[in-house]
Formats: structure tokens, sequence, C-alpha cells
């Protein structure tokens, strides 16, 4: 053990603060600082909630949150979020629906065609409000039926696709599952002359030998050669 | 926030202005390889050799890993395996090297299963921040590529794979776009590209900080589109033979039901990644919560060799304040935009561009000679000077660029744009891996492999930006090389496991635990087998 990890340890030995929190009902003592999740792993509970990457970026571990005292409570990841005093946690897993392939070239016309229910937003704001990843999920609806499909593609860049702006929506409006479809056709319809060049550059006669040249000799003479292809950027 | 560190970040400030504009630090090739050698966490003896398989006696594994593959199956005693489900190809494993190679299968017309311990996408990819390397710059070209990826991997590197990888970066790129994946582009709309520790000329794509999760969310999507049948939540168990060293299927664990499955297939595919939640010497990791390295257990039970099982990548930038992040990563094009790496007197201590085996220990030496940041939770770290990026590239670069980074600092009140962050290196990366040929054969007939789980490709140190491309590039080959070479149906039997029990015995070795794995330790969490 390092003096890192004995420092550590020290470290969670000495500040010791717990809080109380609630899942589902039951109460559990949980350590100050601690995410949901690590809490739960610790009170033997790690099955009551899904964890995907533990880092915030699957959006497995969806909760709900709220708080006996009035404080406002609402959705988060169950990875990212500290537990706090008095904190009431129900498991909210999100099933995926079925995608709708993308189509080049996308449109208003299009995505509502695919998606009949876009023109159904109330513009509750209750998608921006579960959102995890504060994107302004309700705007970008709007811009979607606006047809400004380049800003739909930004909004949802940050998109986890945990699902709960579906989750929450009341007029069955699918707005992550709209945002990957727009950015996924934007993506098709992307100009790639820049790489069908590359790819379809004829292999000549001097990378022939820069790979000869790089592949060639032992292993020692090998990573010379490869330092000095290097230094250079080309074969010396 | 922070005020336990006020004094430092005082200097930090001080020190900002006068070093805005200083070249990075000199670094002999020498001094280098002390550094390494006196710091890193691969050269700490933390390591042994195992008693059985075919690399007994042989190279050095992490002590945590030896006991997982001296372990025995969590496979009851009186288990008989008999077929659940028939398919052509059994592909092991949900994030991108398994979601690629099921997507190449899609024209094939076979009957193909994907199985993943967790749920489709949950994966190391999804956390993959900092980029793609692929050779589009006007003064770049693959055997650039090549040769900066193996100086770094210490030339380590297998030949052979590395040349495939770099030569086929601009037809991944083309693949990726094909499917919808958006990458950054400049003004002009050509695809920005950023260097990386170790590139010698920019080759980095990415999509802002989010770049393995734009990639797994299209190849996610793109997948369900598709013909292929979905195994979620099913772990692999044990790997099933023909009795003559053949892989002819796998047992999985369904984790909601507790359930066996026997899976019958005439070709496995092993996708399963890394090991990072094996947490080797107690260090934090950046990776996914199945990161337990089963593949590499089952793989090797089978009779398949390992390859530089001994050498780990630790991330140099893993967060470490907030507690609530220890260990996520931090990207590396922070530091590529010319983020400085600092000791807690504000003075920098290393090219903060060199490899990233040789920045973790510079970063691990100035924590071990106290110069670094001492966290109220008794952590030692070092800053990364976010806000330079403001001053070098202007107000809102960050925001823009690295919204992640942005978003999950703000929840604690801390402001990248404004303040610098604590790192601290983290286990990032398994180097080393199963051993493949360049069709992704493991040295067992019909067993092939790809991303993570493999080694050799990346030598002992992989750059940034080339395990994107290495799970593009090998997943799709694991498709087209199981499509050339399939293998007749064999029946499936234990045979391969019950020689593993016979061996360790012969040696004396009375397993501990069992393995794989599947739960990292401190989710408490453990393989449950309901009555069959």
């Amino acid at each position: 053990m390092d003096q890192n990890q004995e420092d550590e340890i020290a470290g969670q030995i000495s500040s010791g603060e717990t809080v109380e929190i609630h899942l589902a009902g039951e109460p559990i003592r949980a350590r100050a600082g601690a995410t949901i999740a690590a809490a739960l792993w610790e009170a033997g509970m790690g099955k009551s909630i899904q964890i995907g990457c533990g880092g915030g970026v699957c959006g497995a571990c969806t909760v709900s949150l709220r708080f006996k005292d009035g404080r406002p409570g609402g959705t988060d990841l169950a990875c990212m979020r500290p537990v706090e005093e008095g904190m009431e946690i129900f498991p909210f897993p999100v099933d995926s629906i079925p995608p709708v392939a993308p189509v080049r070239e996308p449109s208003s016309e299009k995505l509502r065609k695919l998606f009949p229910t876009l023109d159904r937003c109330t513009k509750c704001g209750a998608c921006t409000t579960a959102c995890p990843m504060s994107i302004p999920v309700m705007d970008s609806v709007l811009r979607m039926q606006e047809d400004k499909m380049e800003a739909v593609a930004e909004d949802f860049n940050t998109c986890i696709h945990c699902g709960l702006c579906r989750a929450v929506c009341e007029d069955k409006v699918k707005p992550h599952n709209m945002g990957l479809w727009v950015r996924r056709s934007l993506g098709m319809s992307g100009d790639f002359d820049q790489l069908e060049r590359l790819i379809d550059a004829p292999q000549n006669d001097d990378a022939k030998e820069d790979w000869q040249y790089l592949l060639s000799g032992d292993p020692q003479e090998r990573l010379a050669r490869a330092k000095a292809f290097r230094a250079e950027g080309k074969r010396p | 926030m922070m005020e336990w560190a006020r004094q430092s970040l005082e200097q930090v400030e001080l020190s900002r202005p006068p070093r805005m504009e200083e070249p990075p630090l000199a670094l002999s090739p020498a001094e280098a390889e002390k550094l390494i050698d006196e710091y890193h966490p691969d050269r700490a003896g933390k390591a042994r050799t195992i008693h059985a398989g075919p690399c007994a006696g042989g190279q050095l594994f992490p002590l945590e890993l030896a006991d997982l593959l001296e372990s025995d199956s969590p496979l009851p005693a009186n288990f008989d395996p008999s077929i659940d489900v028939e398919t052509d190809v059994l592909i092991l494993g949900g994030g991108g090297a398994g979601v690629a190679s099921a997507l190449d299968l899609e024209s094939s017309g076979l009957n193909v299963h994907l199985a993943t311990k967790l749920r489709l996408g949950d994966s190391n990819t999804v956390m993959a921040e900092g980029g793609i390397q692929s050779a589009l710059g006007p003064e770049d070209s693959p055997q650039r590529h090549y040769a900066d990826a193996f100086v770094g991997g210490h030339g380590d590197n297998d030949p052979e794979l590395l040349r495939i990888l770099c030569g086929q970066g601009p037809e991944s790129i083309r693949w990726l776009t094909g499917k919808g994946a958006l990458f950054d582009r400049d003004p002009d709309g050509s695809f920005r590209l950023r260097a990386g520790g170790g590139t010698s000329t920019p080759r980095v794509l990415a999509c802002r900080d989010y770049t393995g999760l734009e990639i797994m969310r299209v190849l996610r999507d793109a997948l369900l589109t598709g013909p292929t049948n979905l195994l979620q939540n099913h772990s692999a168990v044990e790997l099933l033979d023909n009795g003559a060293g053949r892989v002819t299927g796998a047992v999985l664990w369904d984790s909601q039901t507790g359930k066996l499955v026997t899976v019958s297939a005439r070709a496995v595919i092993l996708a399963t990644g890394g090991s990072g939640q094996l947490h080797y010497q107690g260090y934090p990791t950046s990776n996914h919560f199945g990161a337990t390295g089963d593949g590499l257990v089952l793989a090797y039970r089978q009779g398949a060799g390992l390859i530089h099982m001994d050498s780990c990548q630790y991330h140099p930038s893993g967060s470490i304040f907030p507690e609530a992040l220890a260990g996520q990563l931090v990207t590396e094009s922070i530091r590529s935009m010319g983020a400085h790496i600092l000791n807690a007197q504000g003075q920098r201590f290393i090219d903060e561009m060199t490899y990233r085996d040789v920045v973790a220990s510079a970063i691990i030496r100035e924590a071990a000679e106290h110069r670094g940041v001492q966290t109220p939770a008794g952590k030692r770290g070092v800053w990364l000077d976010t806000p330079l990026i403001e001053r070098k590239h202007g107000e809102g670069t960050l925001r823009r660029q690295f919204p992640g980074l942005i978003h999950r600092f703000a929840r604690y009140d801390i402001d990248p744009a404004k303040q610098p962050v604590l790192i601290y290196p983290t286990l990032h990366y398994q180097n080393g891996g199963v051993k493949i040929d360049t069709g992704c054969r493991t040295e067992v007939d019909g067993l092939w492999a790809a991303g993570e789980v493999t080694g050799g490709l990346h030598g002992t140190n992989r750059l940034m930006g080339n395990s994107l491309l290495d799970i593009i590039v090998f997943g799709r080959r694991a498709a087209e090389s199981v499509r050339q070479n399939l293998p007749e149906r064999g029946e499936v039997t234990l045979s391969q496991l019950k020689k593993y029990r016979e061996e360790l015995n012969k040696v004396g070795h009375r397993p501990q635990t069992v393995s794989p794995q599947i739960f990292p330790l401190a989710s408490r969490r453990k393989i449950e087998i309901a009555d069959c």
C-alpha cells in the first residue's frame, strides 16, 4: 500500500460523518459525500439499482428523488448524485424503445412523419427538468418543429439516452430518440470528400517503401527506425 | 469551495501569467525511462507468476488478476451443459468492439447472438472522451501513425496488428460517419484534428469530450434496427469446448433471474473489454462497472495465451476531488489544448504532452515527494490548470469543447473555466490481453477476440485515441475472419474446465475464490446461481 492509499483510508476513518437516506422507504445510513450508487453498495443493496458505467454517461442508474422537508426533488443519476440527509430515493429505470432508422437530409417534415407525436408537445417543460445532463430538451423539441436541425444536433451533443425525458412526457413525445435520429441523419449527410480521397488514393511505391523501412529488422532496429521516422514525420 | 486549497490555488494564479507561453519542459529519453522505472505502478513489483495454464511460470500478472486466473469456476460441480440457445456466432460483450462485430455480421446471413453483462453499450467505450486517431492530416500518413504508436508502445507492439490499425484509420472514420457519427469539424468543413500525447502531428478526431459516447450511441442505435439477437444482463461465466480443444459455446448467467443459459455456437467472439474494476494496487479507475477482466479468465481456462498482462495504463488525469468523482477521467485533450500540470507550488514538472506512462509517473513522484496537494479525504494530487485554456483560446472555450468536464464539476460548484481541477493517475486501460493473430484468432480454435480484451497491439503503452480505433478496426476484422473461417457446430462440453481444475489441483493450488468476478468488489454484489 502506498502513502496515497494509507492517507486515503486515514481520511475516511477520521471523517466518519453519515447521513440518513431512504431507498423506497427503507432507511439507510450512508457515508457523507458518497454517491447514491456507492451508498447503496456499501449498504449491501447494490442489486436495487442497475449500474452501467458509474461515470454519468450511460444512463442506466436513473432514480427519482424527493425530500420530506419540501426541497425540490426530481430525477437524477445514482452514480453522480451525492447523498444528502433526508433524501428519499426511488429506482426509476427506463426501458429503451426500438429506434427509427435515420435518413439523409433530415427535416422537420421527415421527422414528423417518423415521430408523429412531435407536435403534441404542450411546453410543460418536464423533459428539461428531468434531464440529468442539463440539455434544454423542451426548447430543442420546439426547434425540431421549426426545422432547426443543426441546432438540435448541438442540443443533443451531450445526451446519454437515459430516456428520462421520454419517460416523464405525458404526451408521448420522444425527445432523445428524435435527437439521435437528427444527429445520425445529419452525420450520414455530411461531406466525405476528404475521406474518400484518402481511402481511394492508390498505395504508391513511397508508402510501400515506408512500410518496408518500418517493418524490417530486429525489434531494436525497428524501434530505432520508428523513432527516426517520427522525428522527421517521414522516412529519413 | 476548495477553501482548504486556497494557498496553493493562489500560487497557481500567480505563476500563470509568466508560464503562459513557456515551452514544455525538456526530458531526455533516459530521464523518462528512469521516471517510469522508479514510479510507474507497473514497476512496483506487485506482480507474480501463475501456476497453471499456458502462461504458467512465465510472464508476470498483477496480483489481483493472478488470483482470479487461479480461481475456480462459479459453475456448480454437477453442472451439465444442455443447450438452451443455438446460434452461429456468439459475441460476448456489448461495447464498441462487440457491436462493431455484430454490425458487420448483419449481411452474412448468419444467426448472431450478442450477450452482454450489463445493458447494450454499458462499456468503457461510452466513457472514452478524448477521441479517435486516424491519419487524415495534410502532413500525416498511416506510416507516421504507426511510428508514433510503436515508439509510444516502447516497440513492444505487434507490428502486423499495428500496421492494420493505422492503415484502417480513414476507412474506419468513413464507416462510422456512414452510420451517422458526428465528429467535430473545423470552420472550413474538414475534420478537426487535435494532438494527443505522443502524436507527432494532429491526428485525433473528437466529438467534444464525448467521443466514445457518440460512437457507442450511434452503433447501438444502428444495431437495434438490425437482426442481431440480444441477450442483455447475461454474463459469460464459462466457455464450452468440443472436447478436442475447440471453443463451441458459452455458459451465460442471467443476472435478473439467476439462471444459467447454455449457448451452442460455431464461433465465439470475445469482446469483454478491460479490467480496471480490479483496482490493481488499490488505484481508482476510470472504467465502467463491468470491467472485471472476465474475458481474460474465460480465454485462459481454454488454453489461450495472454500477453503483456503486467502492463496497465494509468491515465495521468483522473480526477481526485471531489471524492464522488475520484478516478473519473479528465480527458487528455485538455492538455493538448495547452493546460499545464502543476504541483502545490504552482510549478510545472513534466512535459504535459509526452507519453501517458511518463506523465503518470511524474505525477506519482510529485505526490510521493510531498509536492502535491492533499484533499480533505487525505488523497494527494496535482493541479490541471484548466483556466489556462480560457486564457489561451478565449473565454467560453472549455464550455464549448469540453461540456462533459464542465457538467460533471458543476454539481460540486467547481467551474474548471475559473479554477484548476485536482488530478492523480487512474487505472484506465489494460494494455495487455488475449493474444490474437491478424485475423483476431486467439490461440484456441473457435475463439476470436477483439478490443481491450486483446493484447499486443498497443505494446506496453497505448496512445490516446488508439483504443476507439482499435475496437472499430478489430471488431470488424473479427467479423470478417469469422465469416471466412466459420467452423461446423461441435458438441458442448466442459472438458477444458475440467482439465484446468485438474492442473490447479496437481500443482497443489487451492482456489480461494471463484472467477470470473463479474462485479466490482466495492459493489458487494456476487454471482448467485438459481437452482437449475
